[in-house]
């Protein structure tokens, strides 16, 4: 890279000013990213903390967590199985809902056995269990002033939820807050009566019977449909009960499109502006072509120039995107920093930069060294 | 010989608009001879260092450089000829921009696949102390006067140390004095380094100091006696 290494020198404020293109085109990319990648989380950040390898839904061609209705003899079907480290039962019911002072919420109500694997680990209060209709809430709630002792009201329901526990993380499904609440307190919410039995009476075991899907831990080599026929249930993976999530398809897809728009738009930006420094350096590369140089030893140079400056300008957007995250990471701005989601963005940016470079700085090959002799023929 | 030309041809265009640059022309040069070719423009000056330097094949005819016939040779092939046998000098020095003097001549080592070394160094900086300009060695070309730029221009020229020296109008650019010490120093390199030189140039004061001077019109080469 003899002439590549002394043009950066000579022309600092041109190739700052590249530099800074490629850097505000990978800050842009890596930053969209990481808020896609924050607002697909934001819909499922409640699934992505399960300690489940798989989740069984009722046993139907599609279904998802709002219309899934799991029995007990399915449950334990699961449950009873070689390989099956955990079957928990899970319930899910989005509620209306209001605090005491009238402020209304929309919550998705998880029911959960305490003391089971799916129970979460309280950062403040109390777990589950303590109390019948005790209640876990998750960061999200805190935005609306609930705190430890607080009663939250289920609308049509009627029913009175108190909070013992916080968990200081995200817990969302269908981009709602989740409430972790003891596994029969969901189902009374749920299939029971509203306002609960009648006094003096009690819920017929029936409605205990009843969840919405079965939590799973399965060991390498289950036989899932072989289970799932012999219980009835459909089951997927990660990937699976991410994907029935509300809306989570259709965001992933929107995402990727953004993220495939982005990249394209990388190559062409990165490549236009190499198009057009090529251009003006068409004297000089016939010039160093007609004092003997190869097309070989002109593109190698070249091609070492852009990718200099592609890999310097994506380490400023870098810079720049980690700025970005240390100014949103406290703010209800959804922005999920992955090293995994980084890296592949660093590495598609870097290809789709390159590639955009190298099609423009082919052109290096279609200079003809006769014009170093100022005459074009 | 260092360069030998028969019975070259170079047509432009065909039918009604068929263009005839060279005529037919022969030549040569032994090592160490400075011939300058005088023509009004268009007459085929550029076009005849067109085809010595490998930048334009002819129409008909052949070409020797040294002992290679580089009339069919590959495109790499001439690259590699330029890189090792011809040395250029612009009719605008041409020189990189963003390389200093000394640069302008490393490069052409570089070129060759070779790091430059102390030797090379060494070269670069007697020719171009040779030139006059041992006291200009890391200024970039926009730092430089335009007679500099062509001093610049002459000694990397011979840092290859080539079999034949093309020039083209070297100054035309220049204002007379300086014209004529460019000229005077070329005919000094050319000397010195036993370097076959042809020079195409509009001005007559050349005639002095050529060792053999042709005209060219319409394409076609006759020696002055």
């Amino acid at each position: 890279m003899f002439i590549a290494t002394r043009d950066l020198t000579f022309a600092q404020g041109r190739f700052l000013m590249m530099g800074s293109v490629v850097a505000l085109v990978a800050f842009l990319v890596i930053t969209l990213s990481g808020l896609s990648a924050g607002l697909v989380k934001a819909n499922i950040s409640g699934l992505m903390a399960l300690p489940a390898t798989h989740i069984a839904f009722e046993g139907t061609d599609h279904p998802g967590y709002r219309n899934t209705m799991v029995e007990r003899y399915m449950w334990e079907g699961w449950a009873g199985q070689e390989g099956v480290l955990h079957a928990e039962p899970l319930g899910h019911t989005v509620f209306n809902a209001r605090t005491v002072d009238g402020k209304p919420l929309e919550i998705a109500l998880w029911g959960i056995g305490p003391g089971s694997v799916i129970d979460p680990v309280v950062t403040e209060g109390e777990g589950l269990g303590g109390i019948e209709n005790g209640v876990v809430i998750t960061r999200d709630l805190l935005d609306d002033s609930l705190k430890i002792g607080d009663t939250i009201f289920l609308d049509r329901v009627l029913t009175e939820l108190k909070v013992v526990g916080i968990l200081h993380e995200s817990r969302n499904i269908g981009h709602l807050p989740v409430i972790f609440a003891p596994l029969r307190k969901w189902q009374e919410a749920t299939y029971g009566p509203p306002g609960g039995p009648p006094p003096g009476e009690k819920l017929p075991d029936i409605v205990f019977d009843f969840v919405s899907v079965v939590l799973l831990q399965l060991e390498e080599g289950v036989d899932i449909a072989a289970l799932d026929e012999e219980n009835e249930t459909t089951t997927f993976d990660r990937l699976g009960f991410f994907a029935a999530s509300t809306g989570y398809k259709s965001e992933v897809q929107s995402v990727q499109m953004i993220q495939s728009l982005l990249f394209v738009i990388s190559a062409v930006v990165i490549g236009a502006f190499f198009s057009i420094w090529t251009i003006q350096r068409t004297k000089e590369i016939g010039l160093i072509k007609a004092l003997g140089a190869s097309n070989a030893y002109v593109l190698k140079d070249a091609l070492g120039q852009a990718i200099l400056i592609i890999v310097l300008g994506t380490l400023a957007g870098l810079a720049g995107m980690f700025w970005f995250y240390t100014a949103v990471k406290d703010t209800e701005l959804p922005f999920m920093l992955q090293s995994s989601t980084i890296t592949n963005s660093i590495i598609m940016l870097l290809v789709a930069g390159t590639f955009g470079a190298v099609m423009s700085i082919r052109r290096i090959t279609q200079v003809d060294p006769i014009i170093a002799l100022g005459r074009d023929r | 010989m260092s360069l030998k030309v028969e019975f070259v041809s170079l047509v432009f265009g065909d039918g009604d608009e068929q263009v005839k640059a060279l005529d037919n022309v022969s030549m040569d040069l032994q090592p160490g001879q400075l011939m300058a070719v005088l023509g009004p423009s268009g007459a085929g000056k550029s076009s005849l260092l067109a085809v010595c330097g490998g930048l334009q094949t002819p129409t008909s005819g052949k070409i020797w450089i040294g002992d290679t016939d580089i009339t069919g040779a590959s495109k790499s092939a001439l690259t590699r000829i330029r890189q090792q046998q011809i040395g250029f000098v612009f009719q605008q020095s041409n020189l990189l921009s963003s390389l200093t003097a000394i640069d302008q001549l490393l490069l052409l080592i570089h070129m060759r696949g070779k790091r430059p070394e102390k030797a090379d160094r060494e070269r670069a900086t007697k020719l171009l102390d040779e030139v006059g300009m041992s006291h200009r060695l890391n200024r970039r070309p926009s730092e430089l006067s335009g007679g500099e730029r062509q001093r610049v221009g002459i000694a990397r020229a011979f840092m290859t140390n080539p079999t034949l020296l093309l020039v083209d109008e070297p100054t035309s650019m220049l204002d007379q004095n300086r014209g004529k010490q460019i000229v005077e120093l070329l005919v000094r390199e050319c000397h010195e380094y036993n370097v076959a030189t042809l020079m195409v140039t509009h001005d007559q004061g050349i005639l002095q100091t050529a060792d053999r001077v042709v005209d060219i019109s319409d394409g076609n080469l006759i020696e002055r006696t």
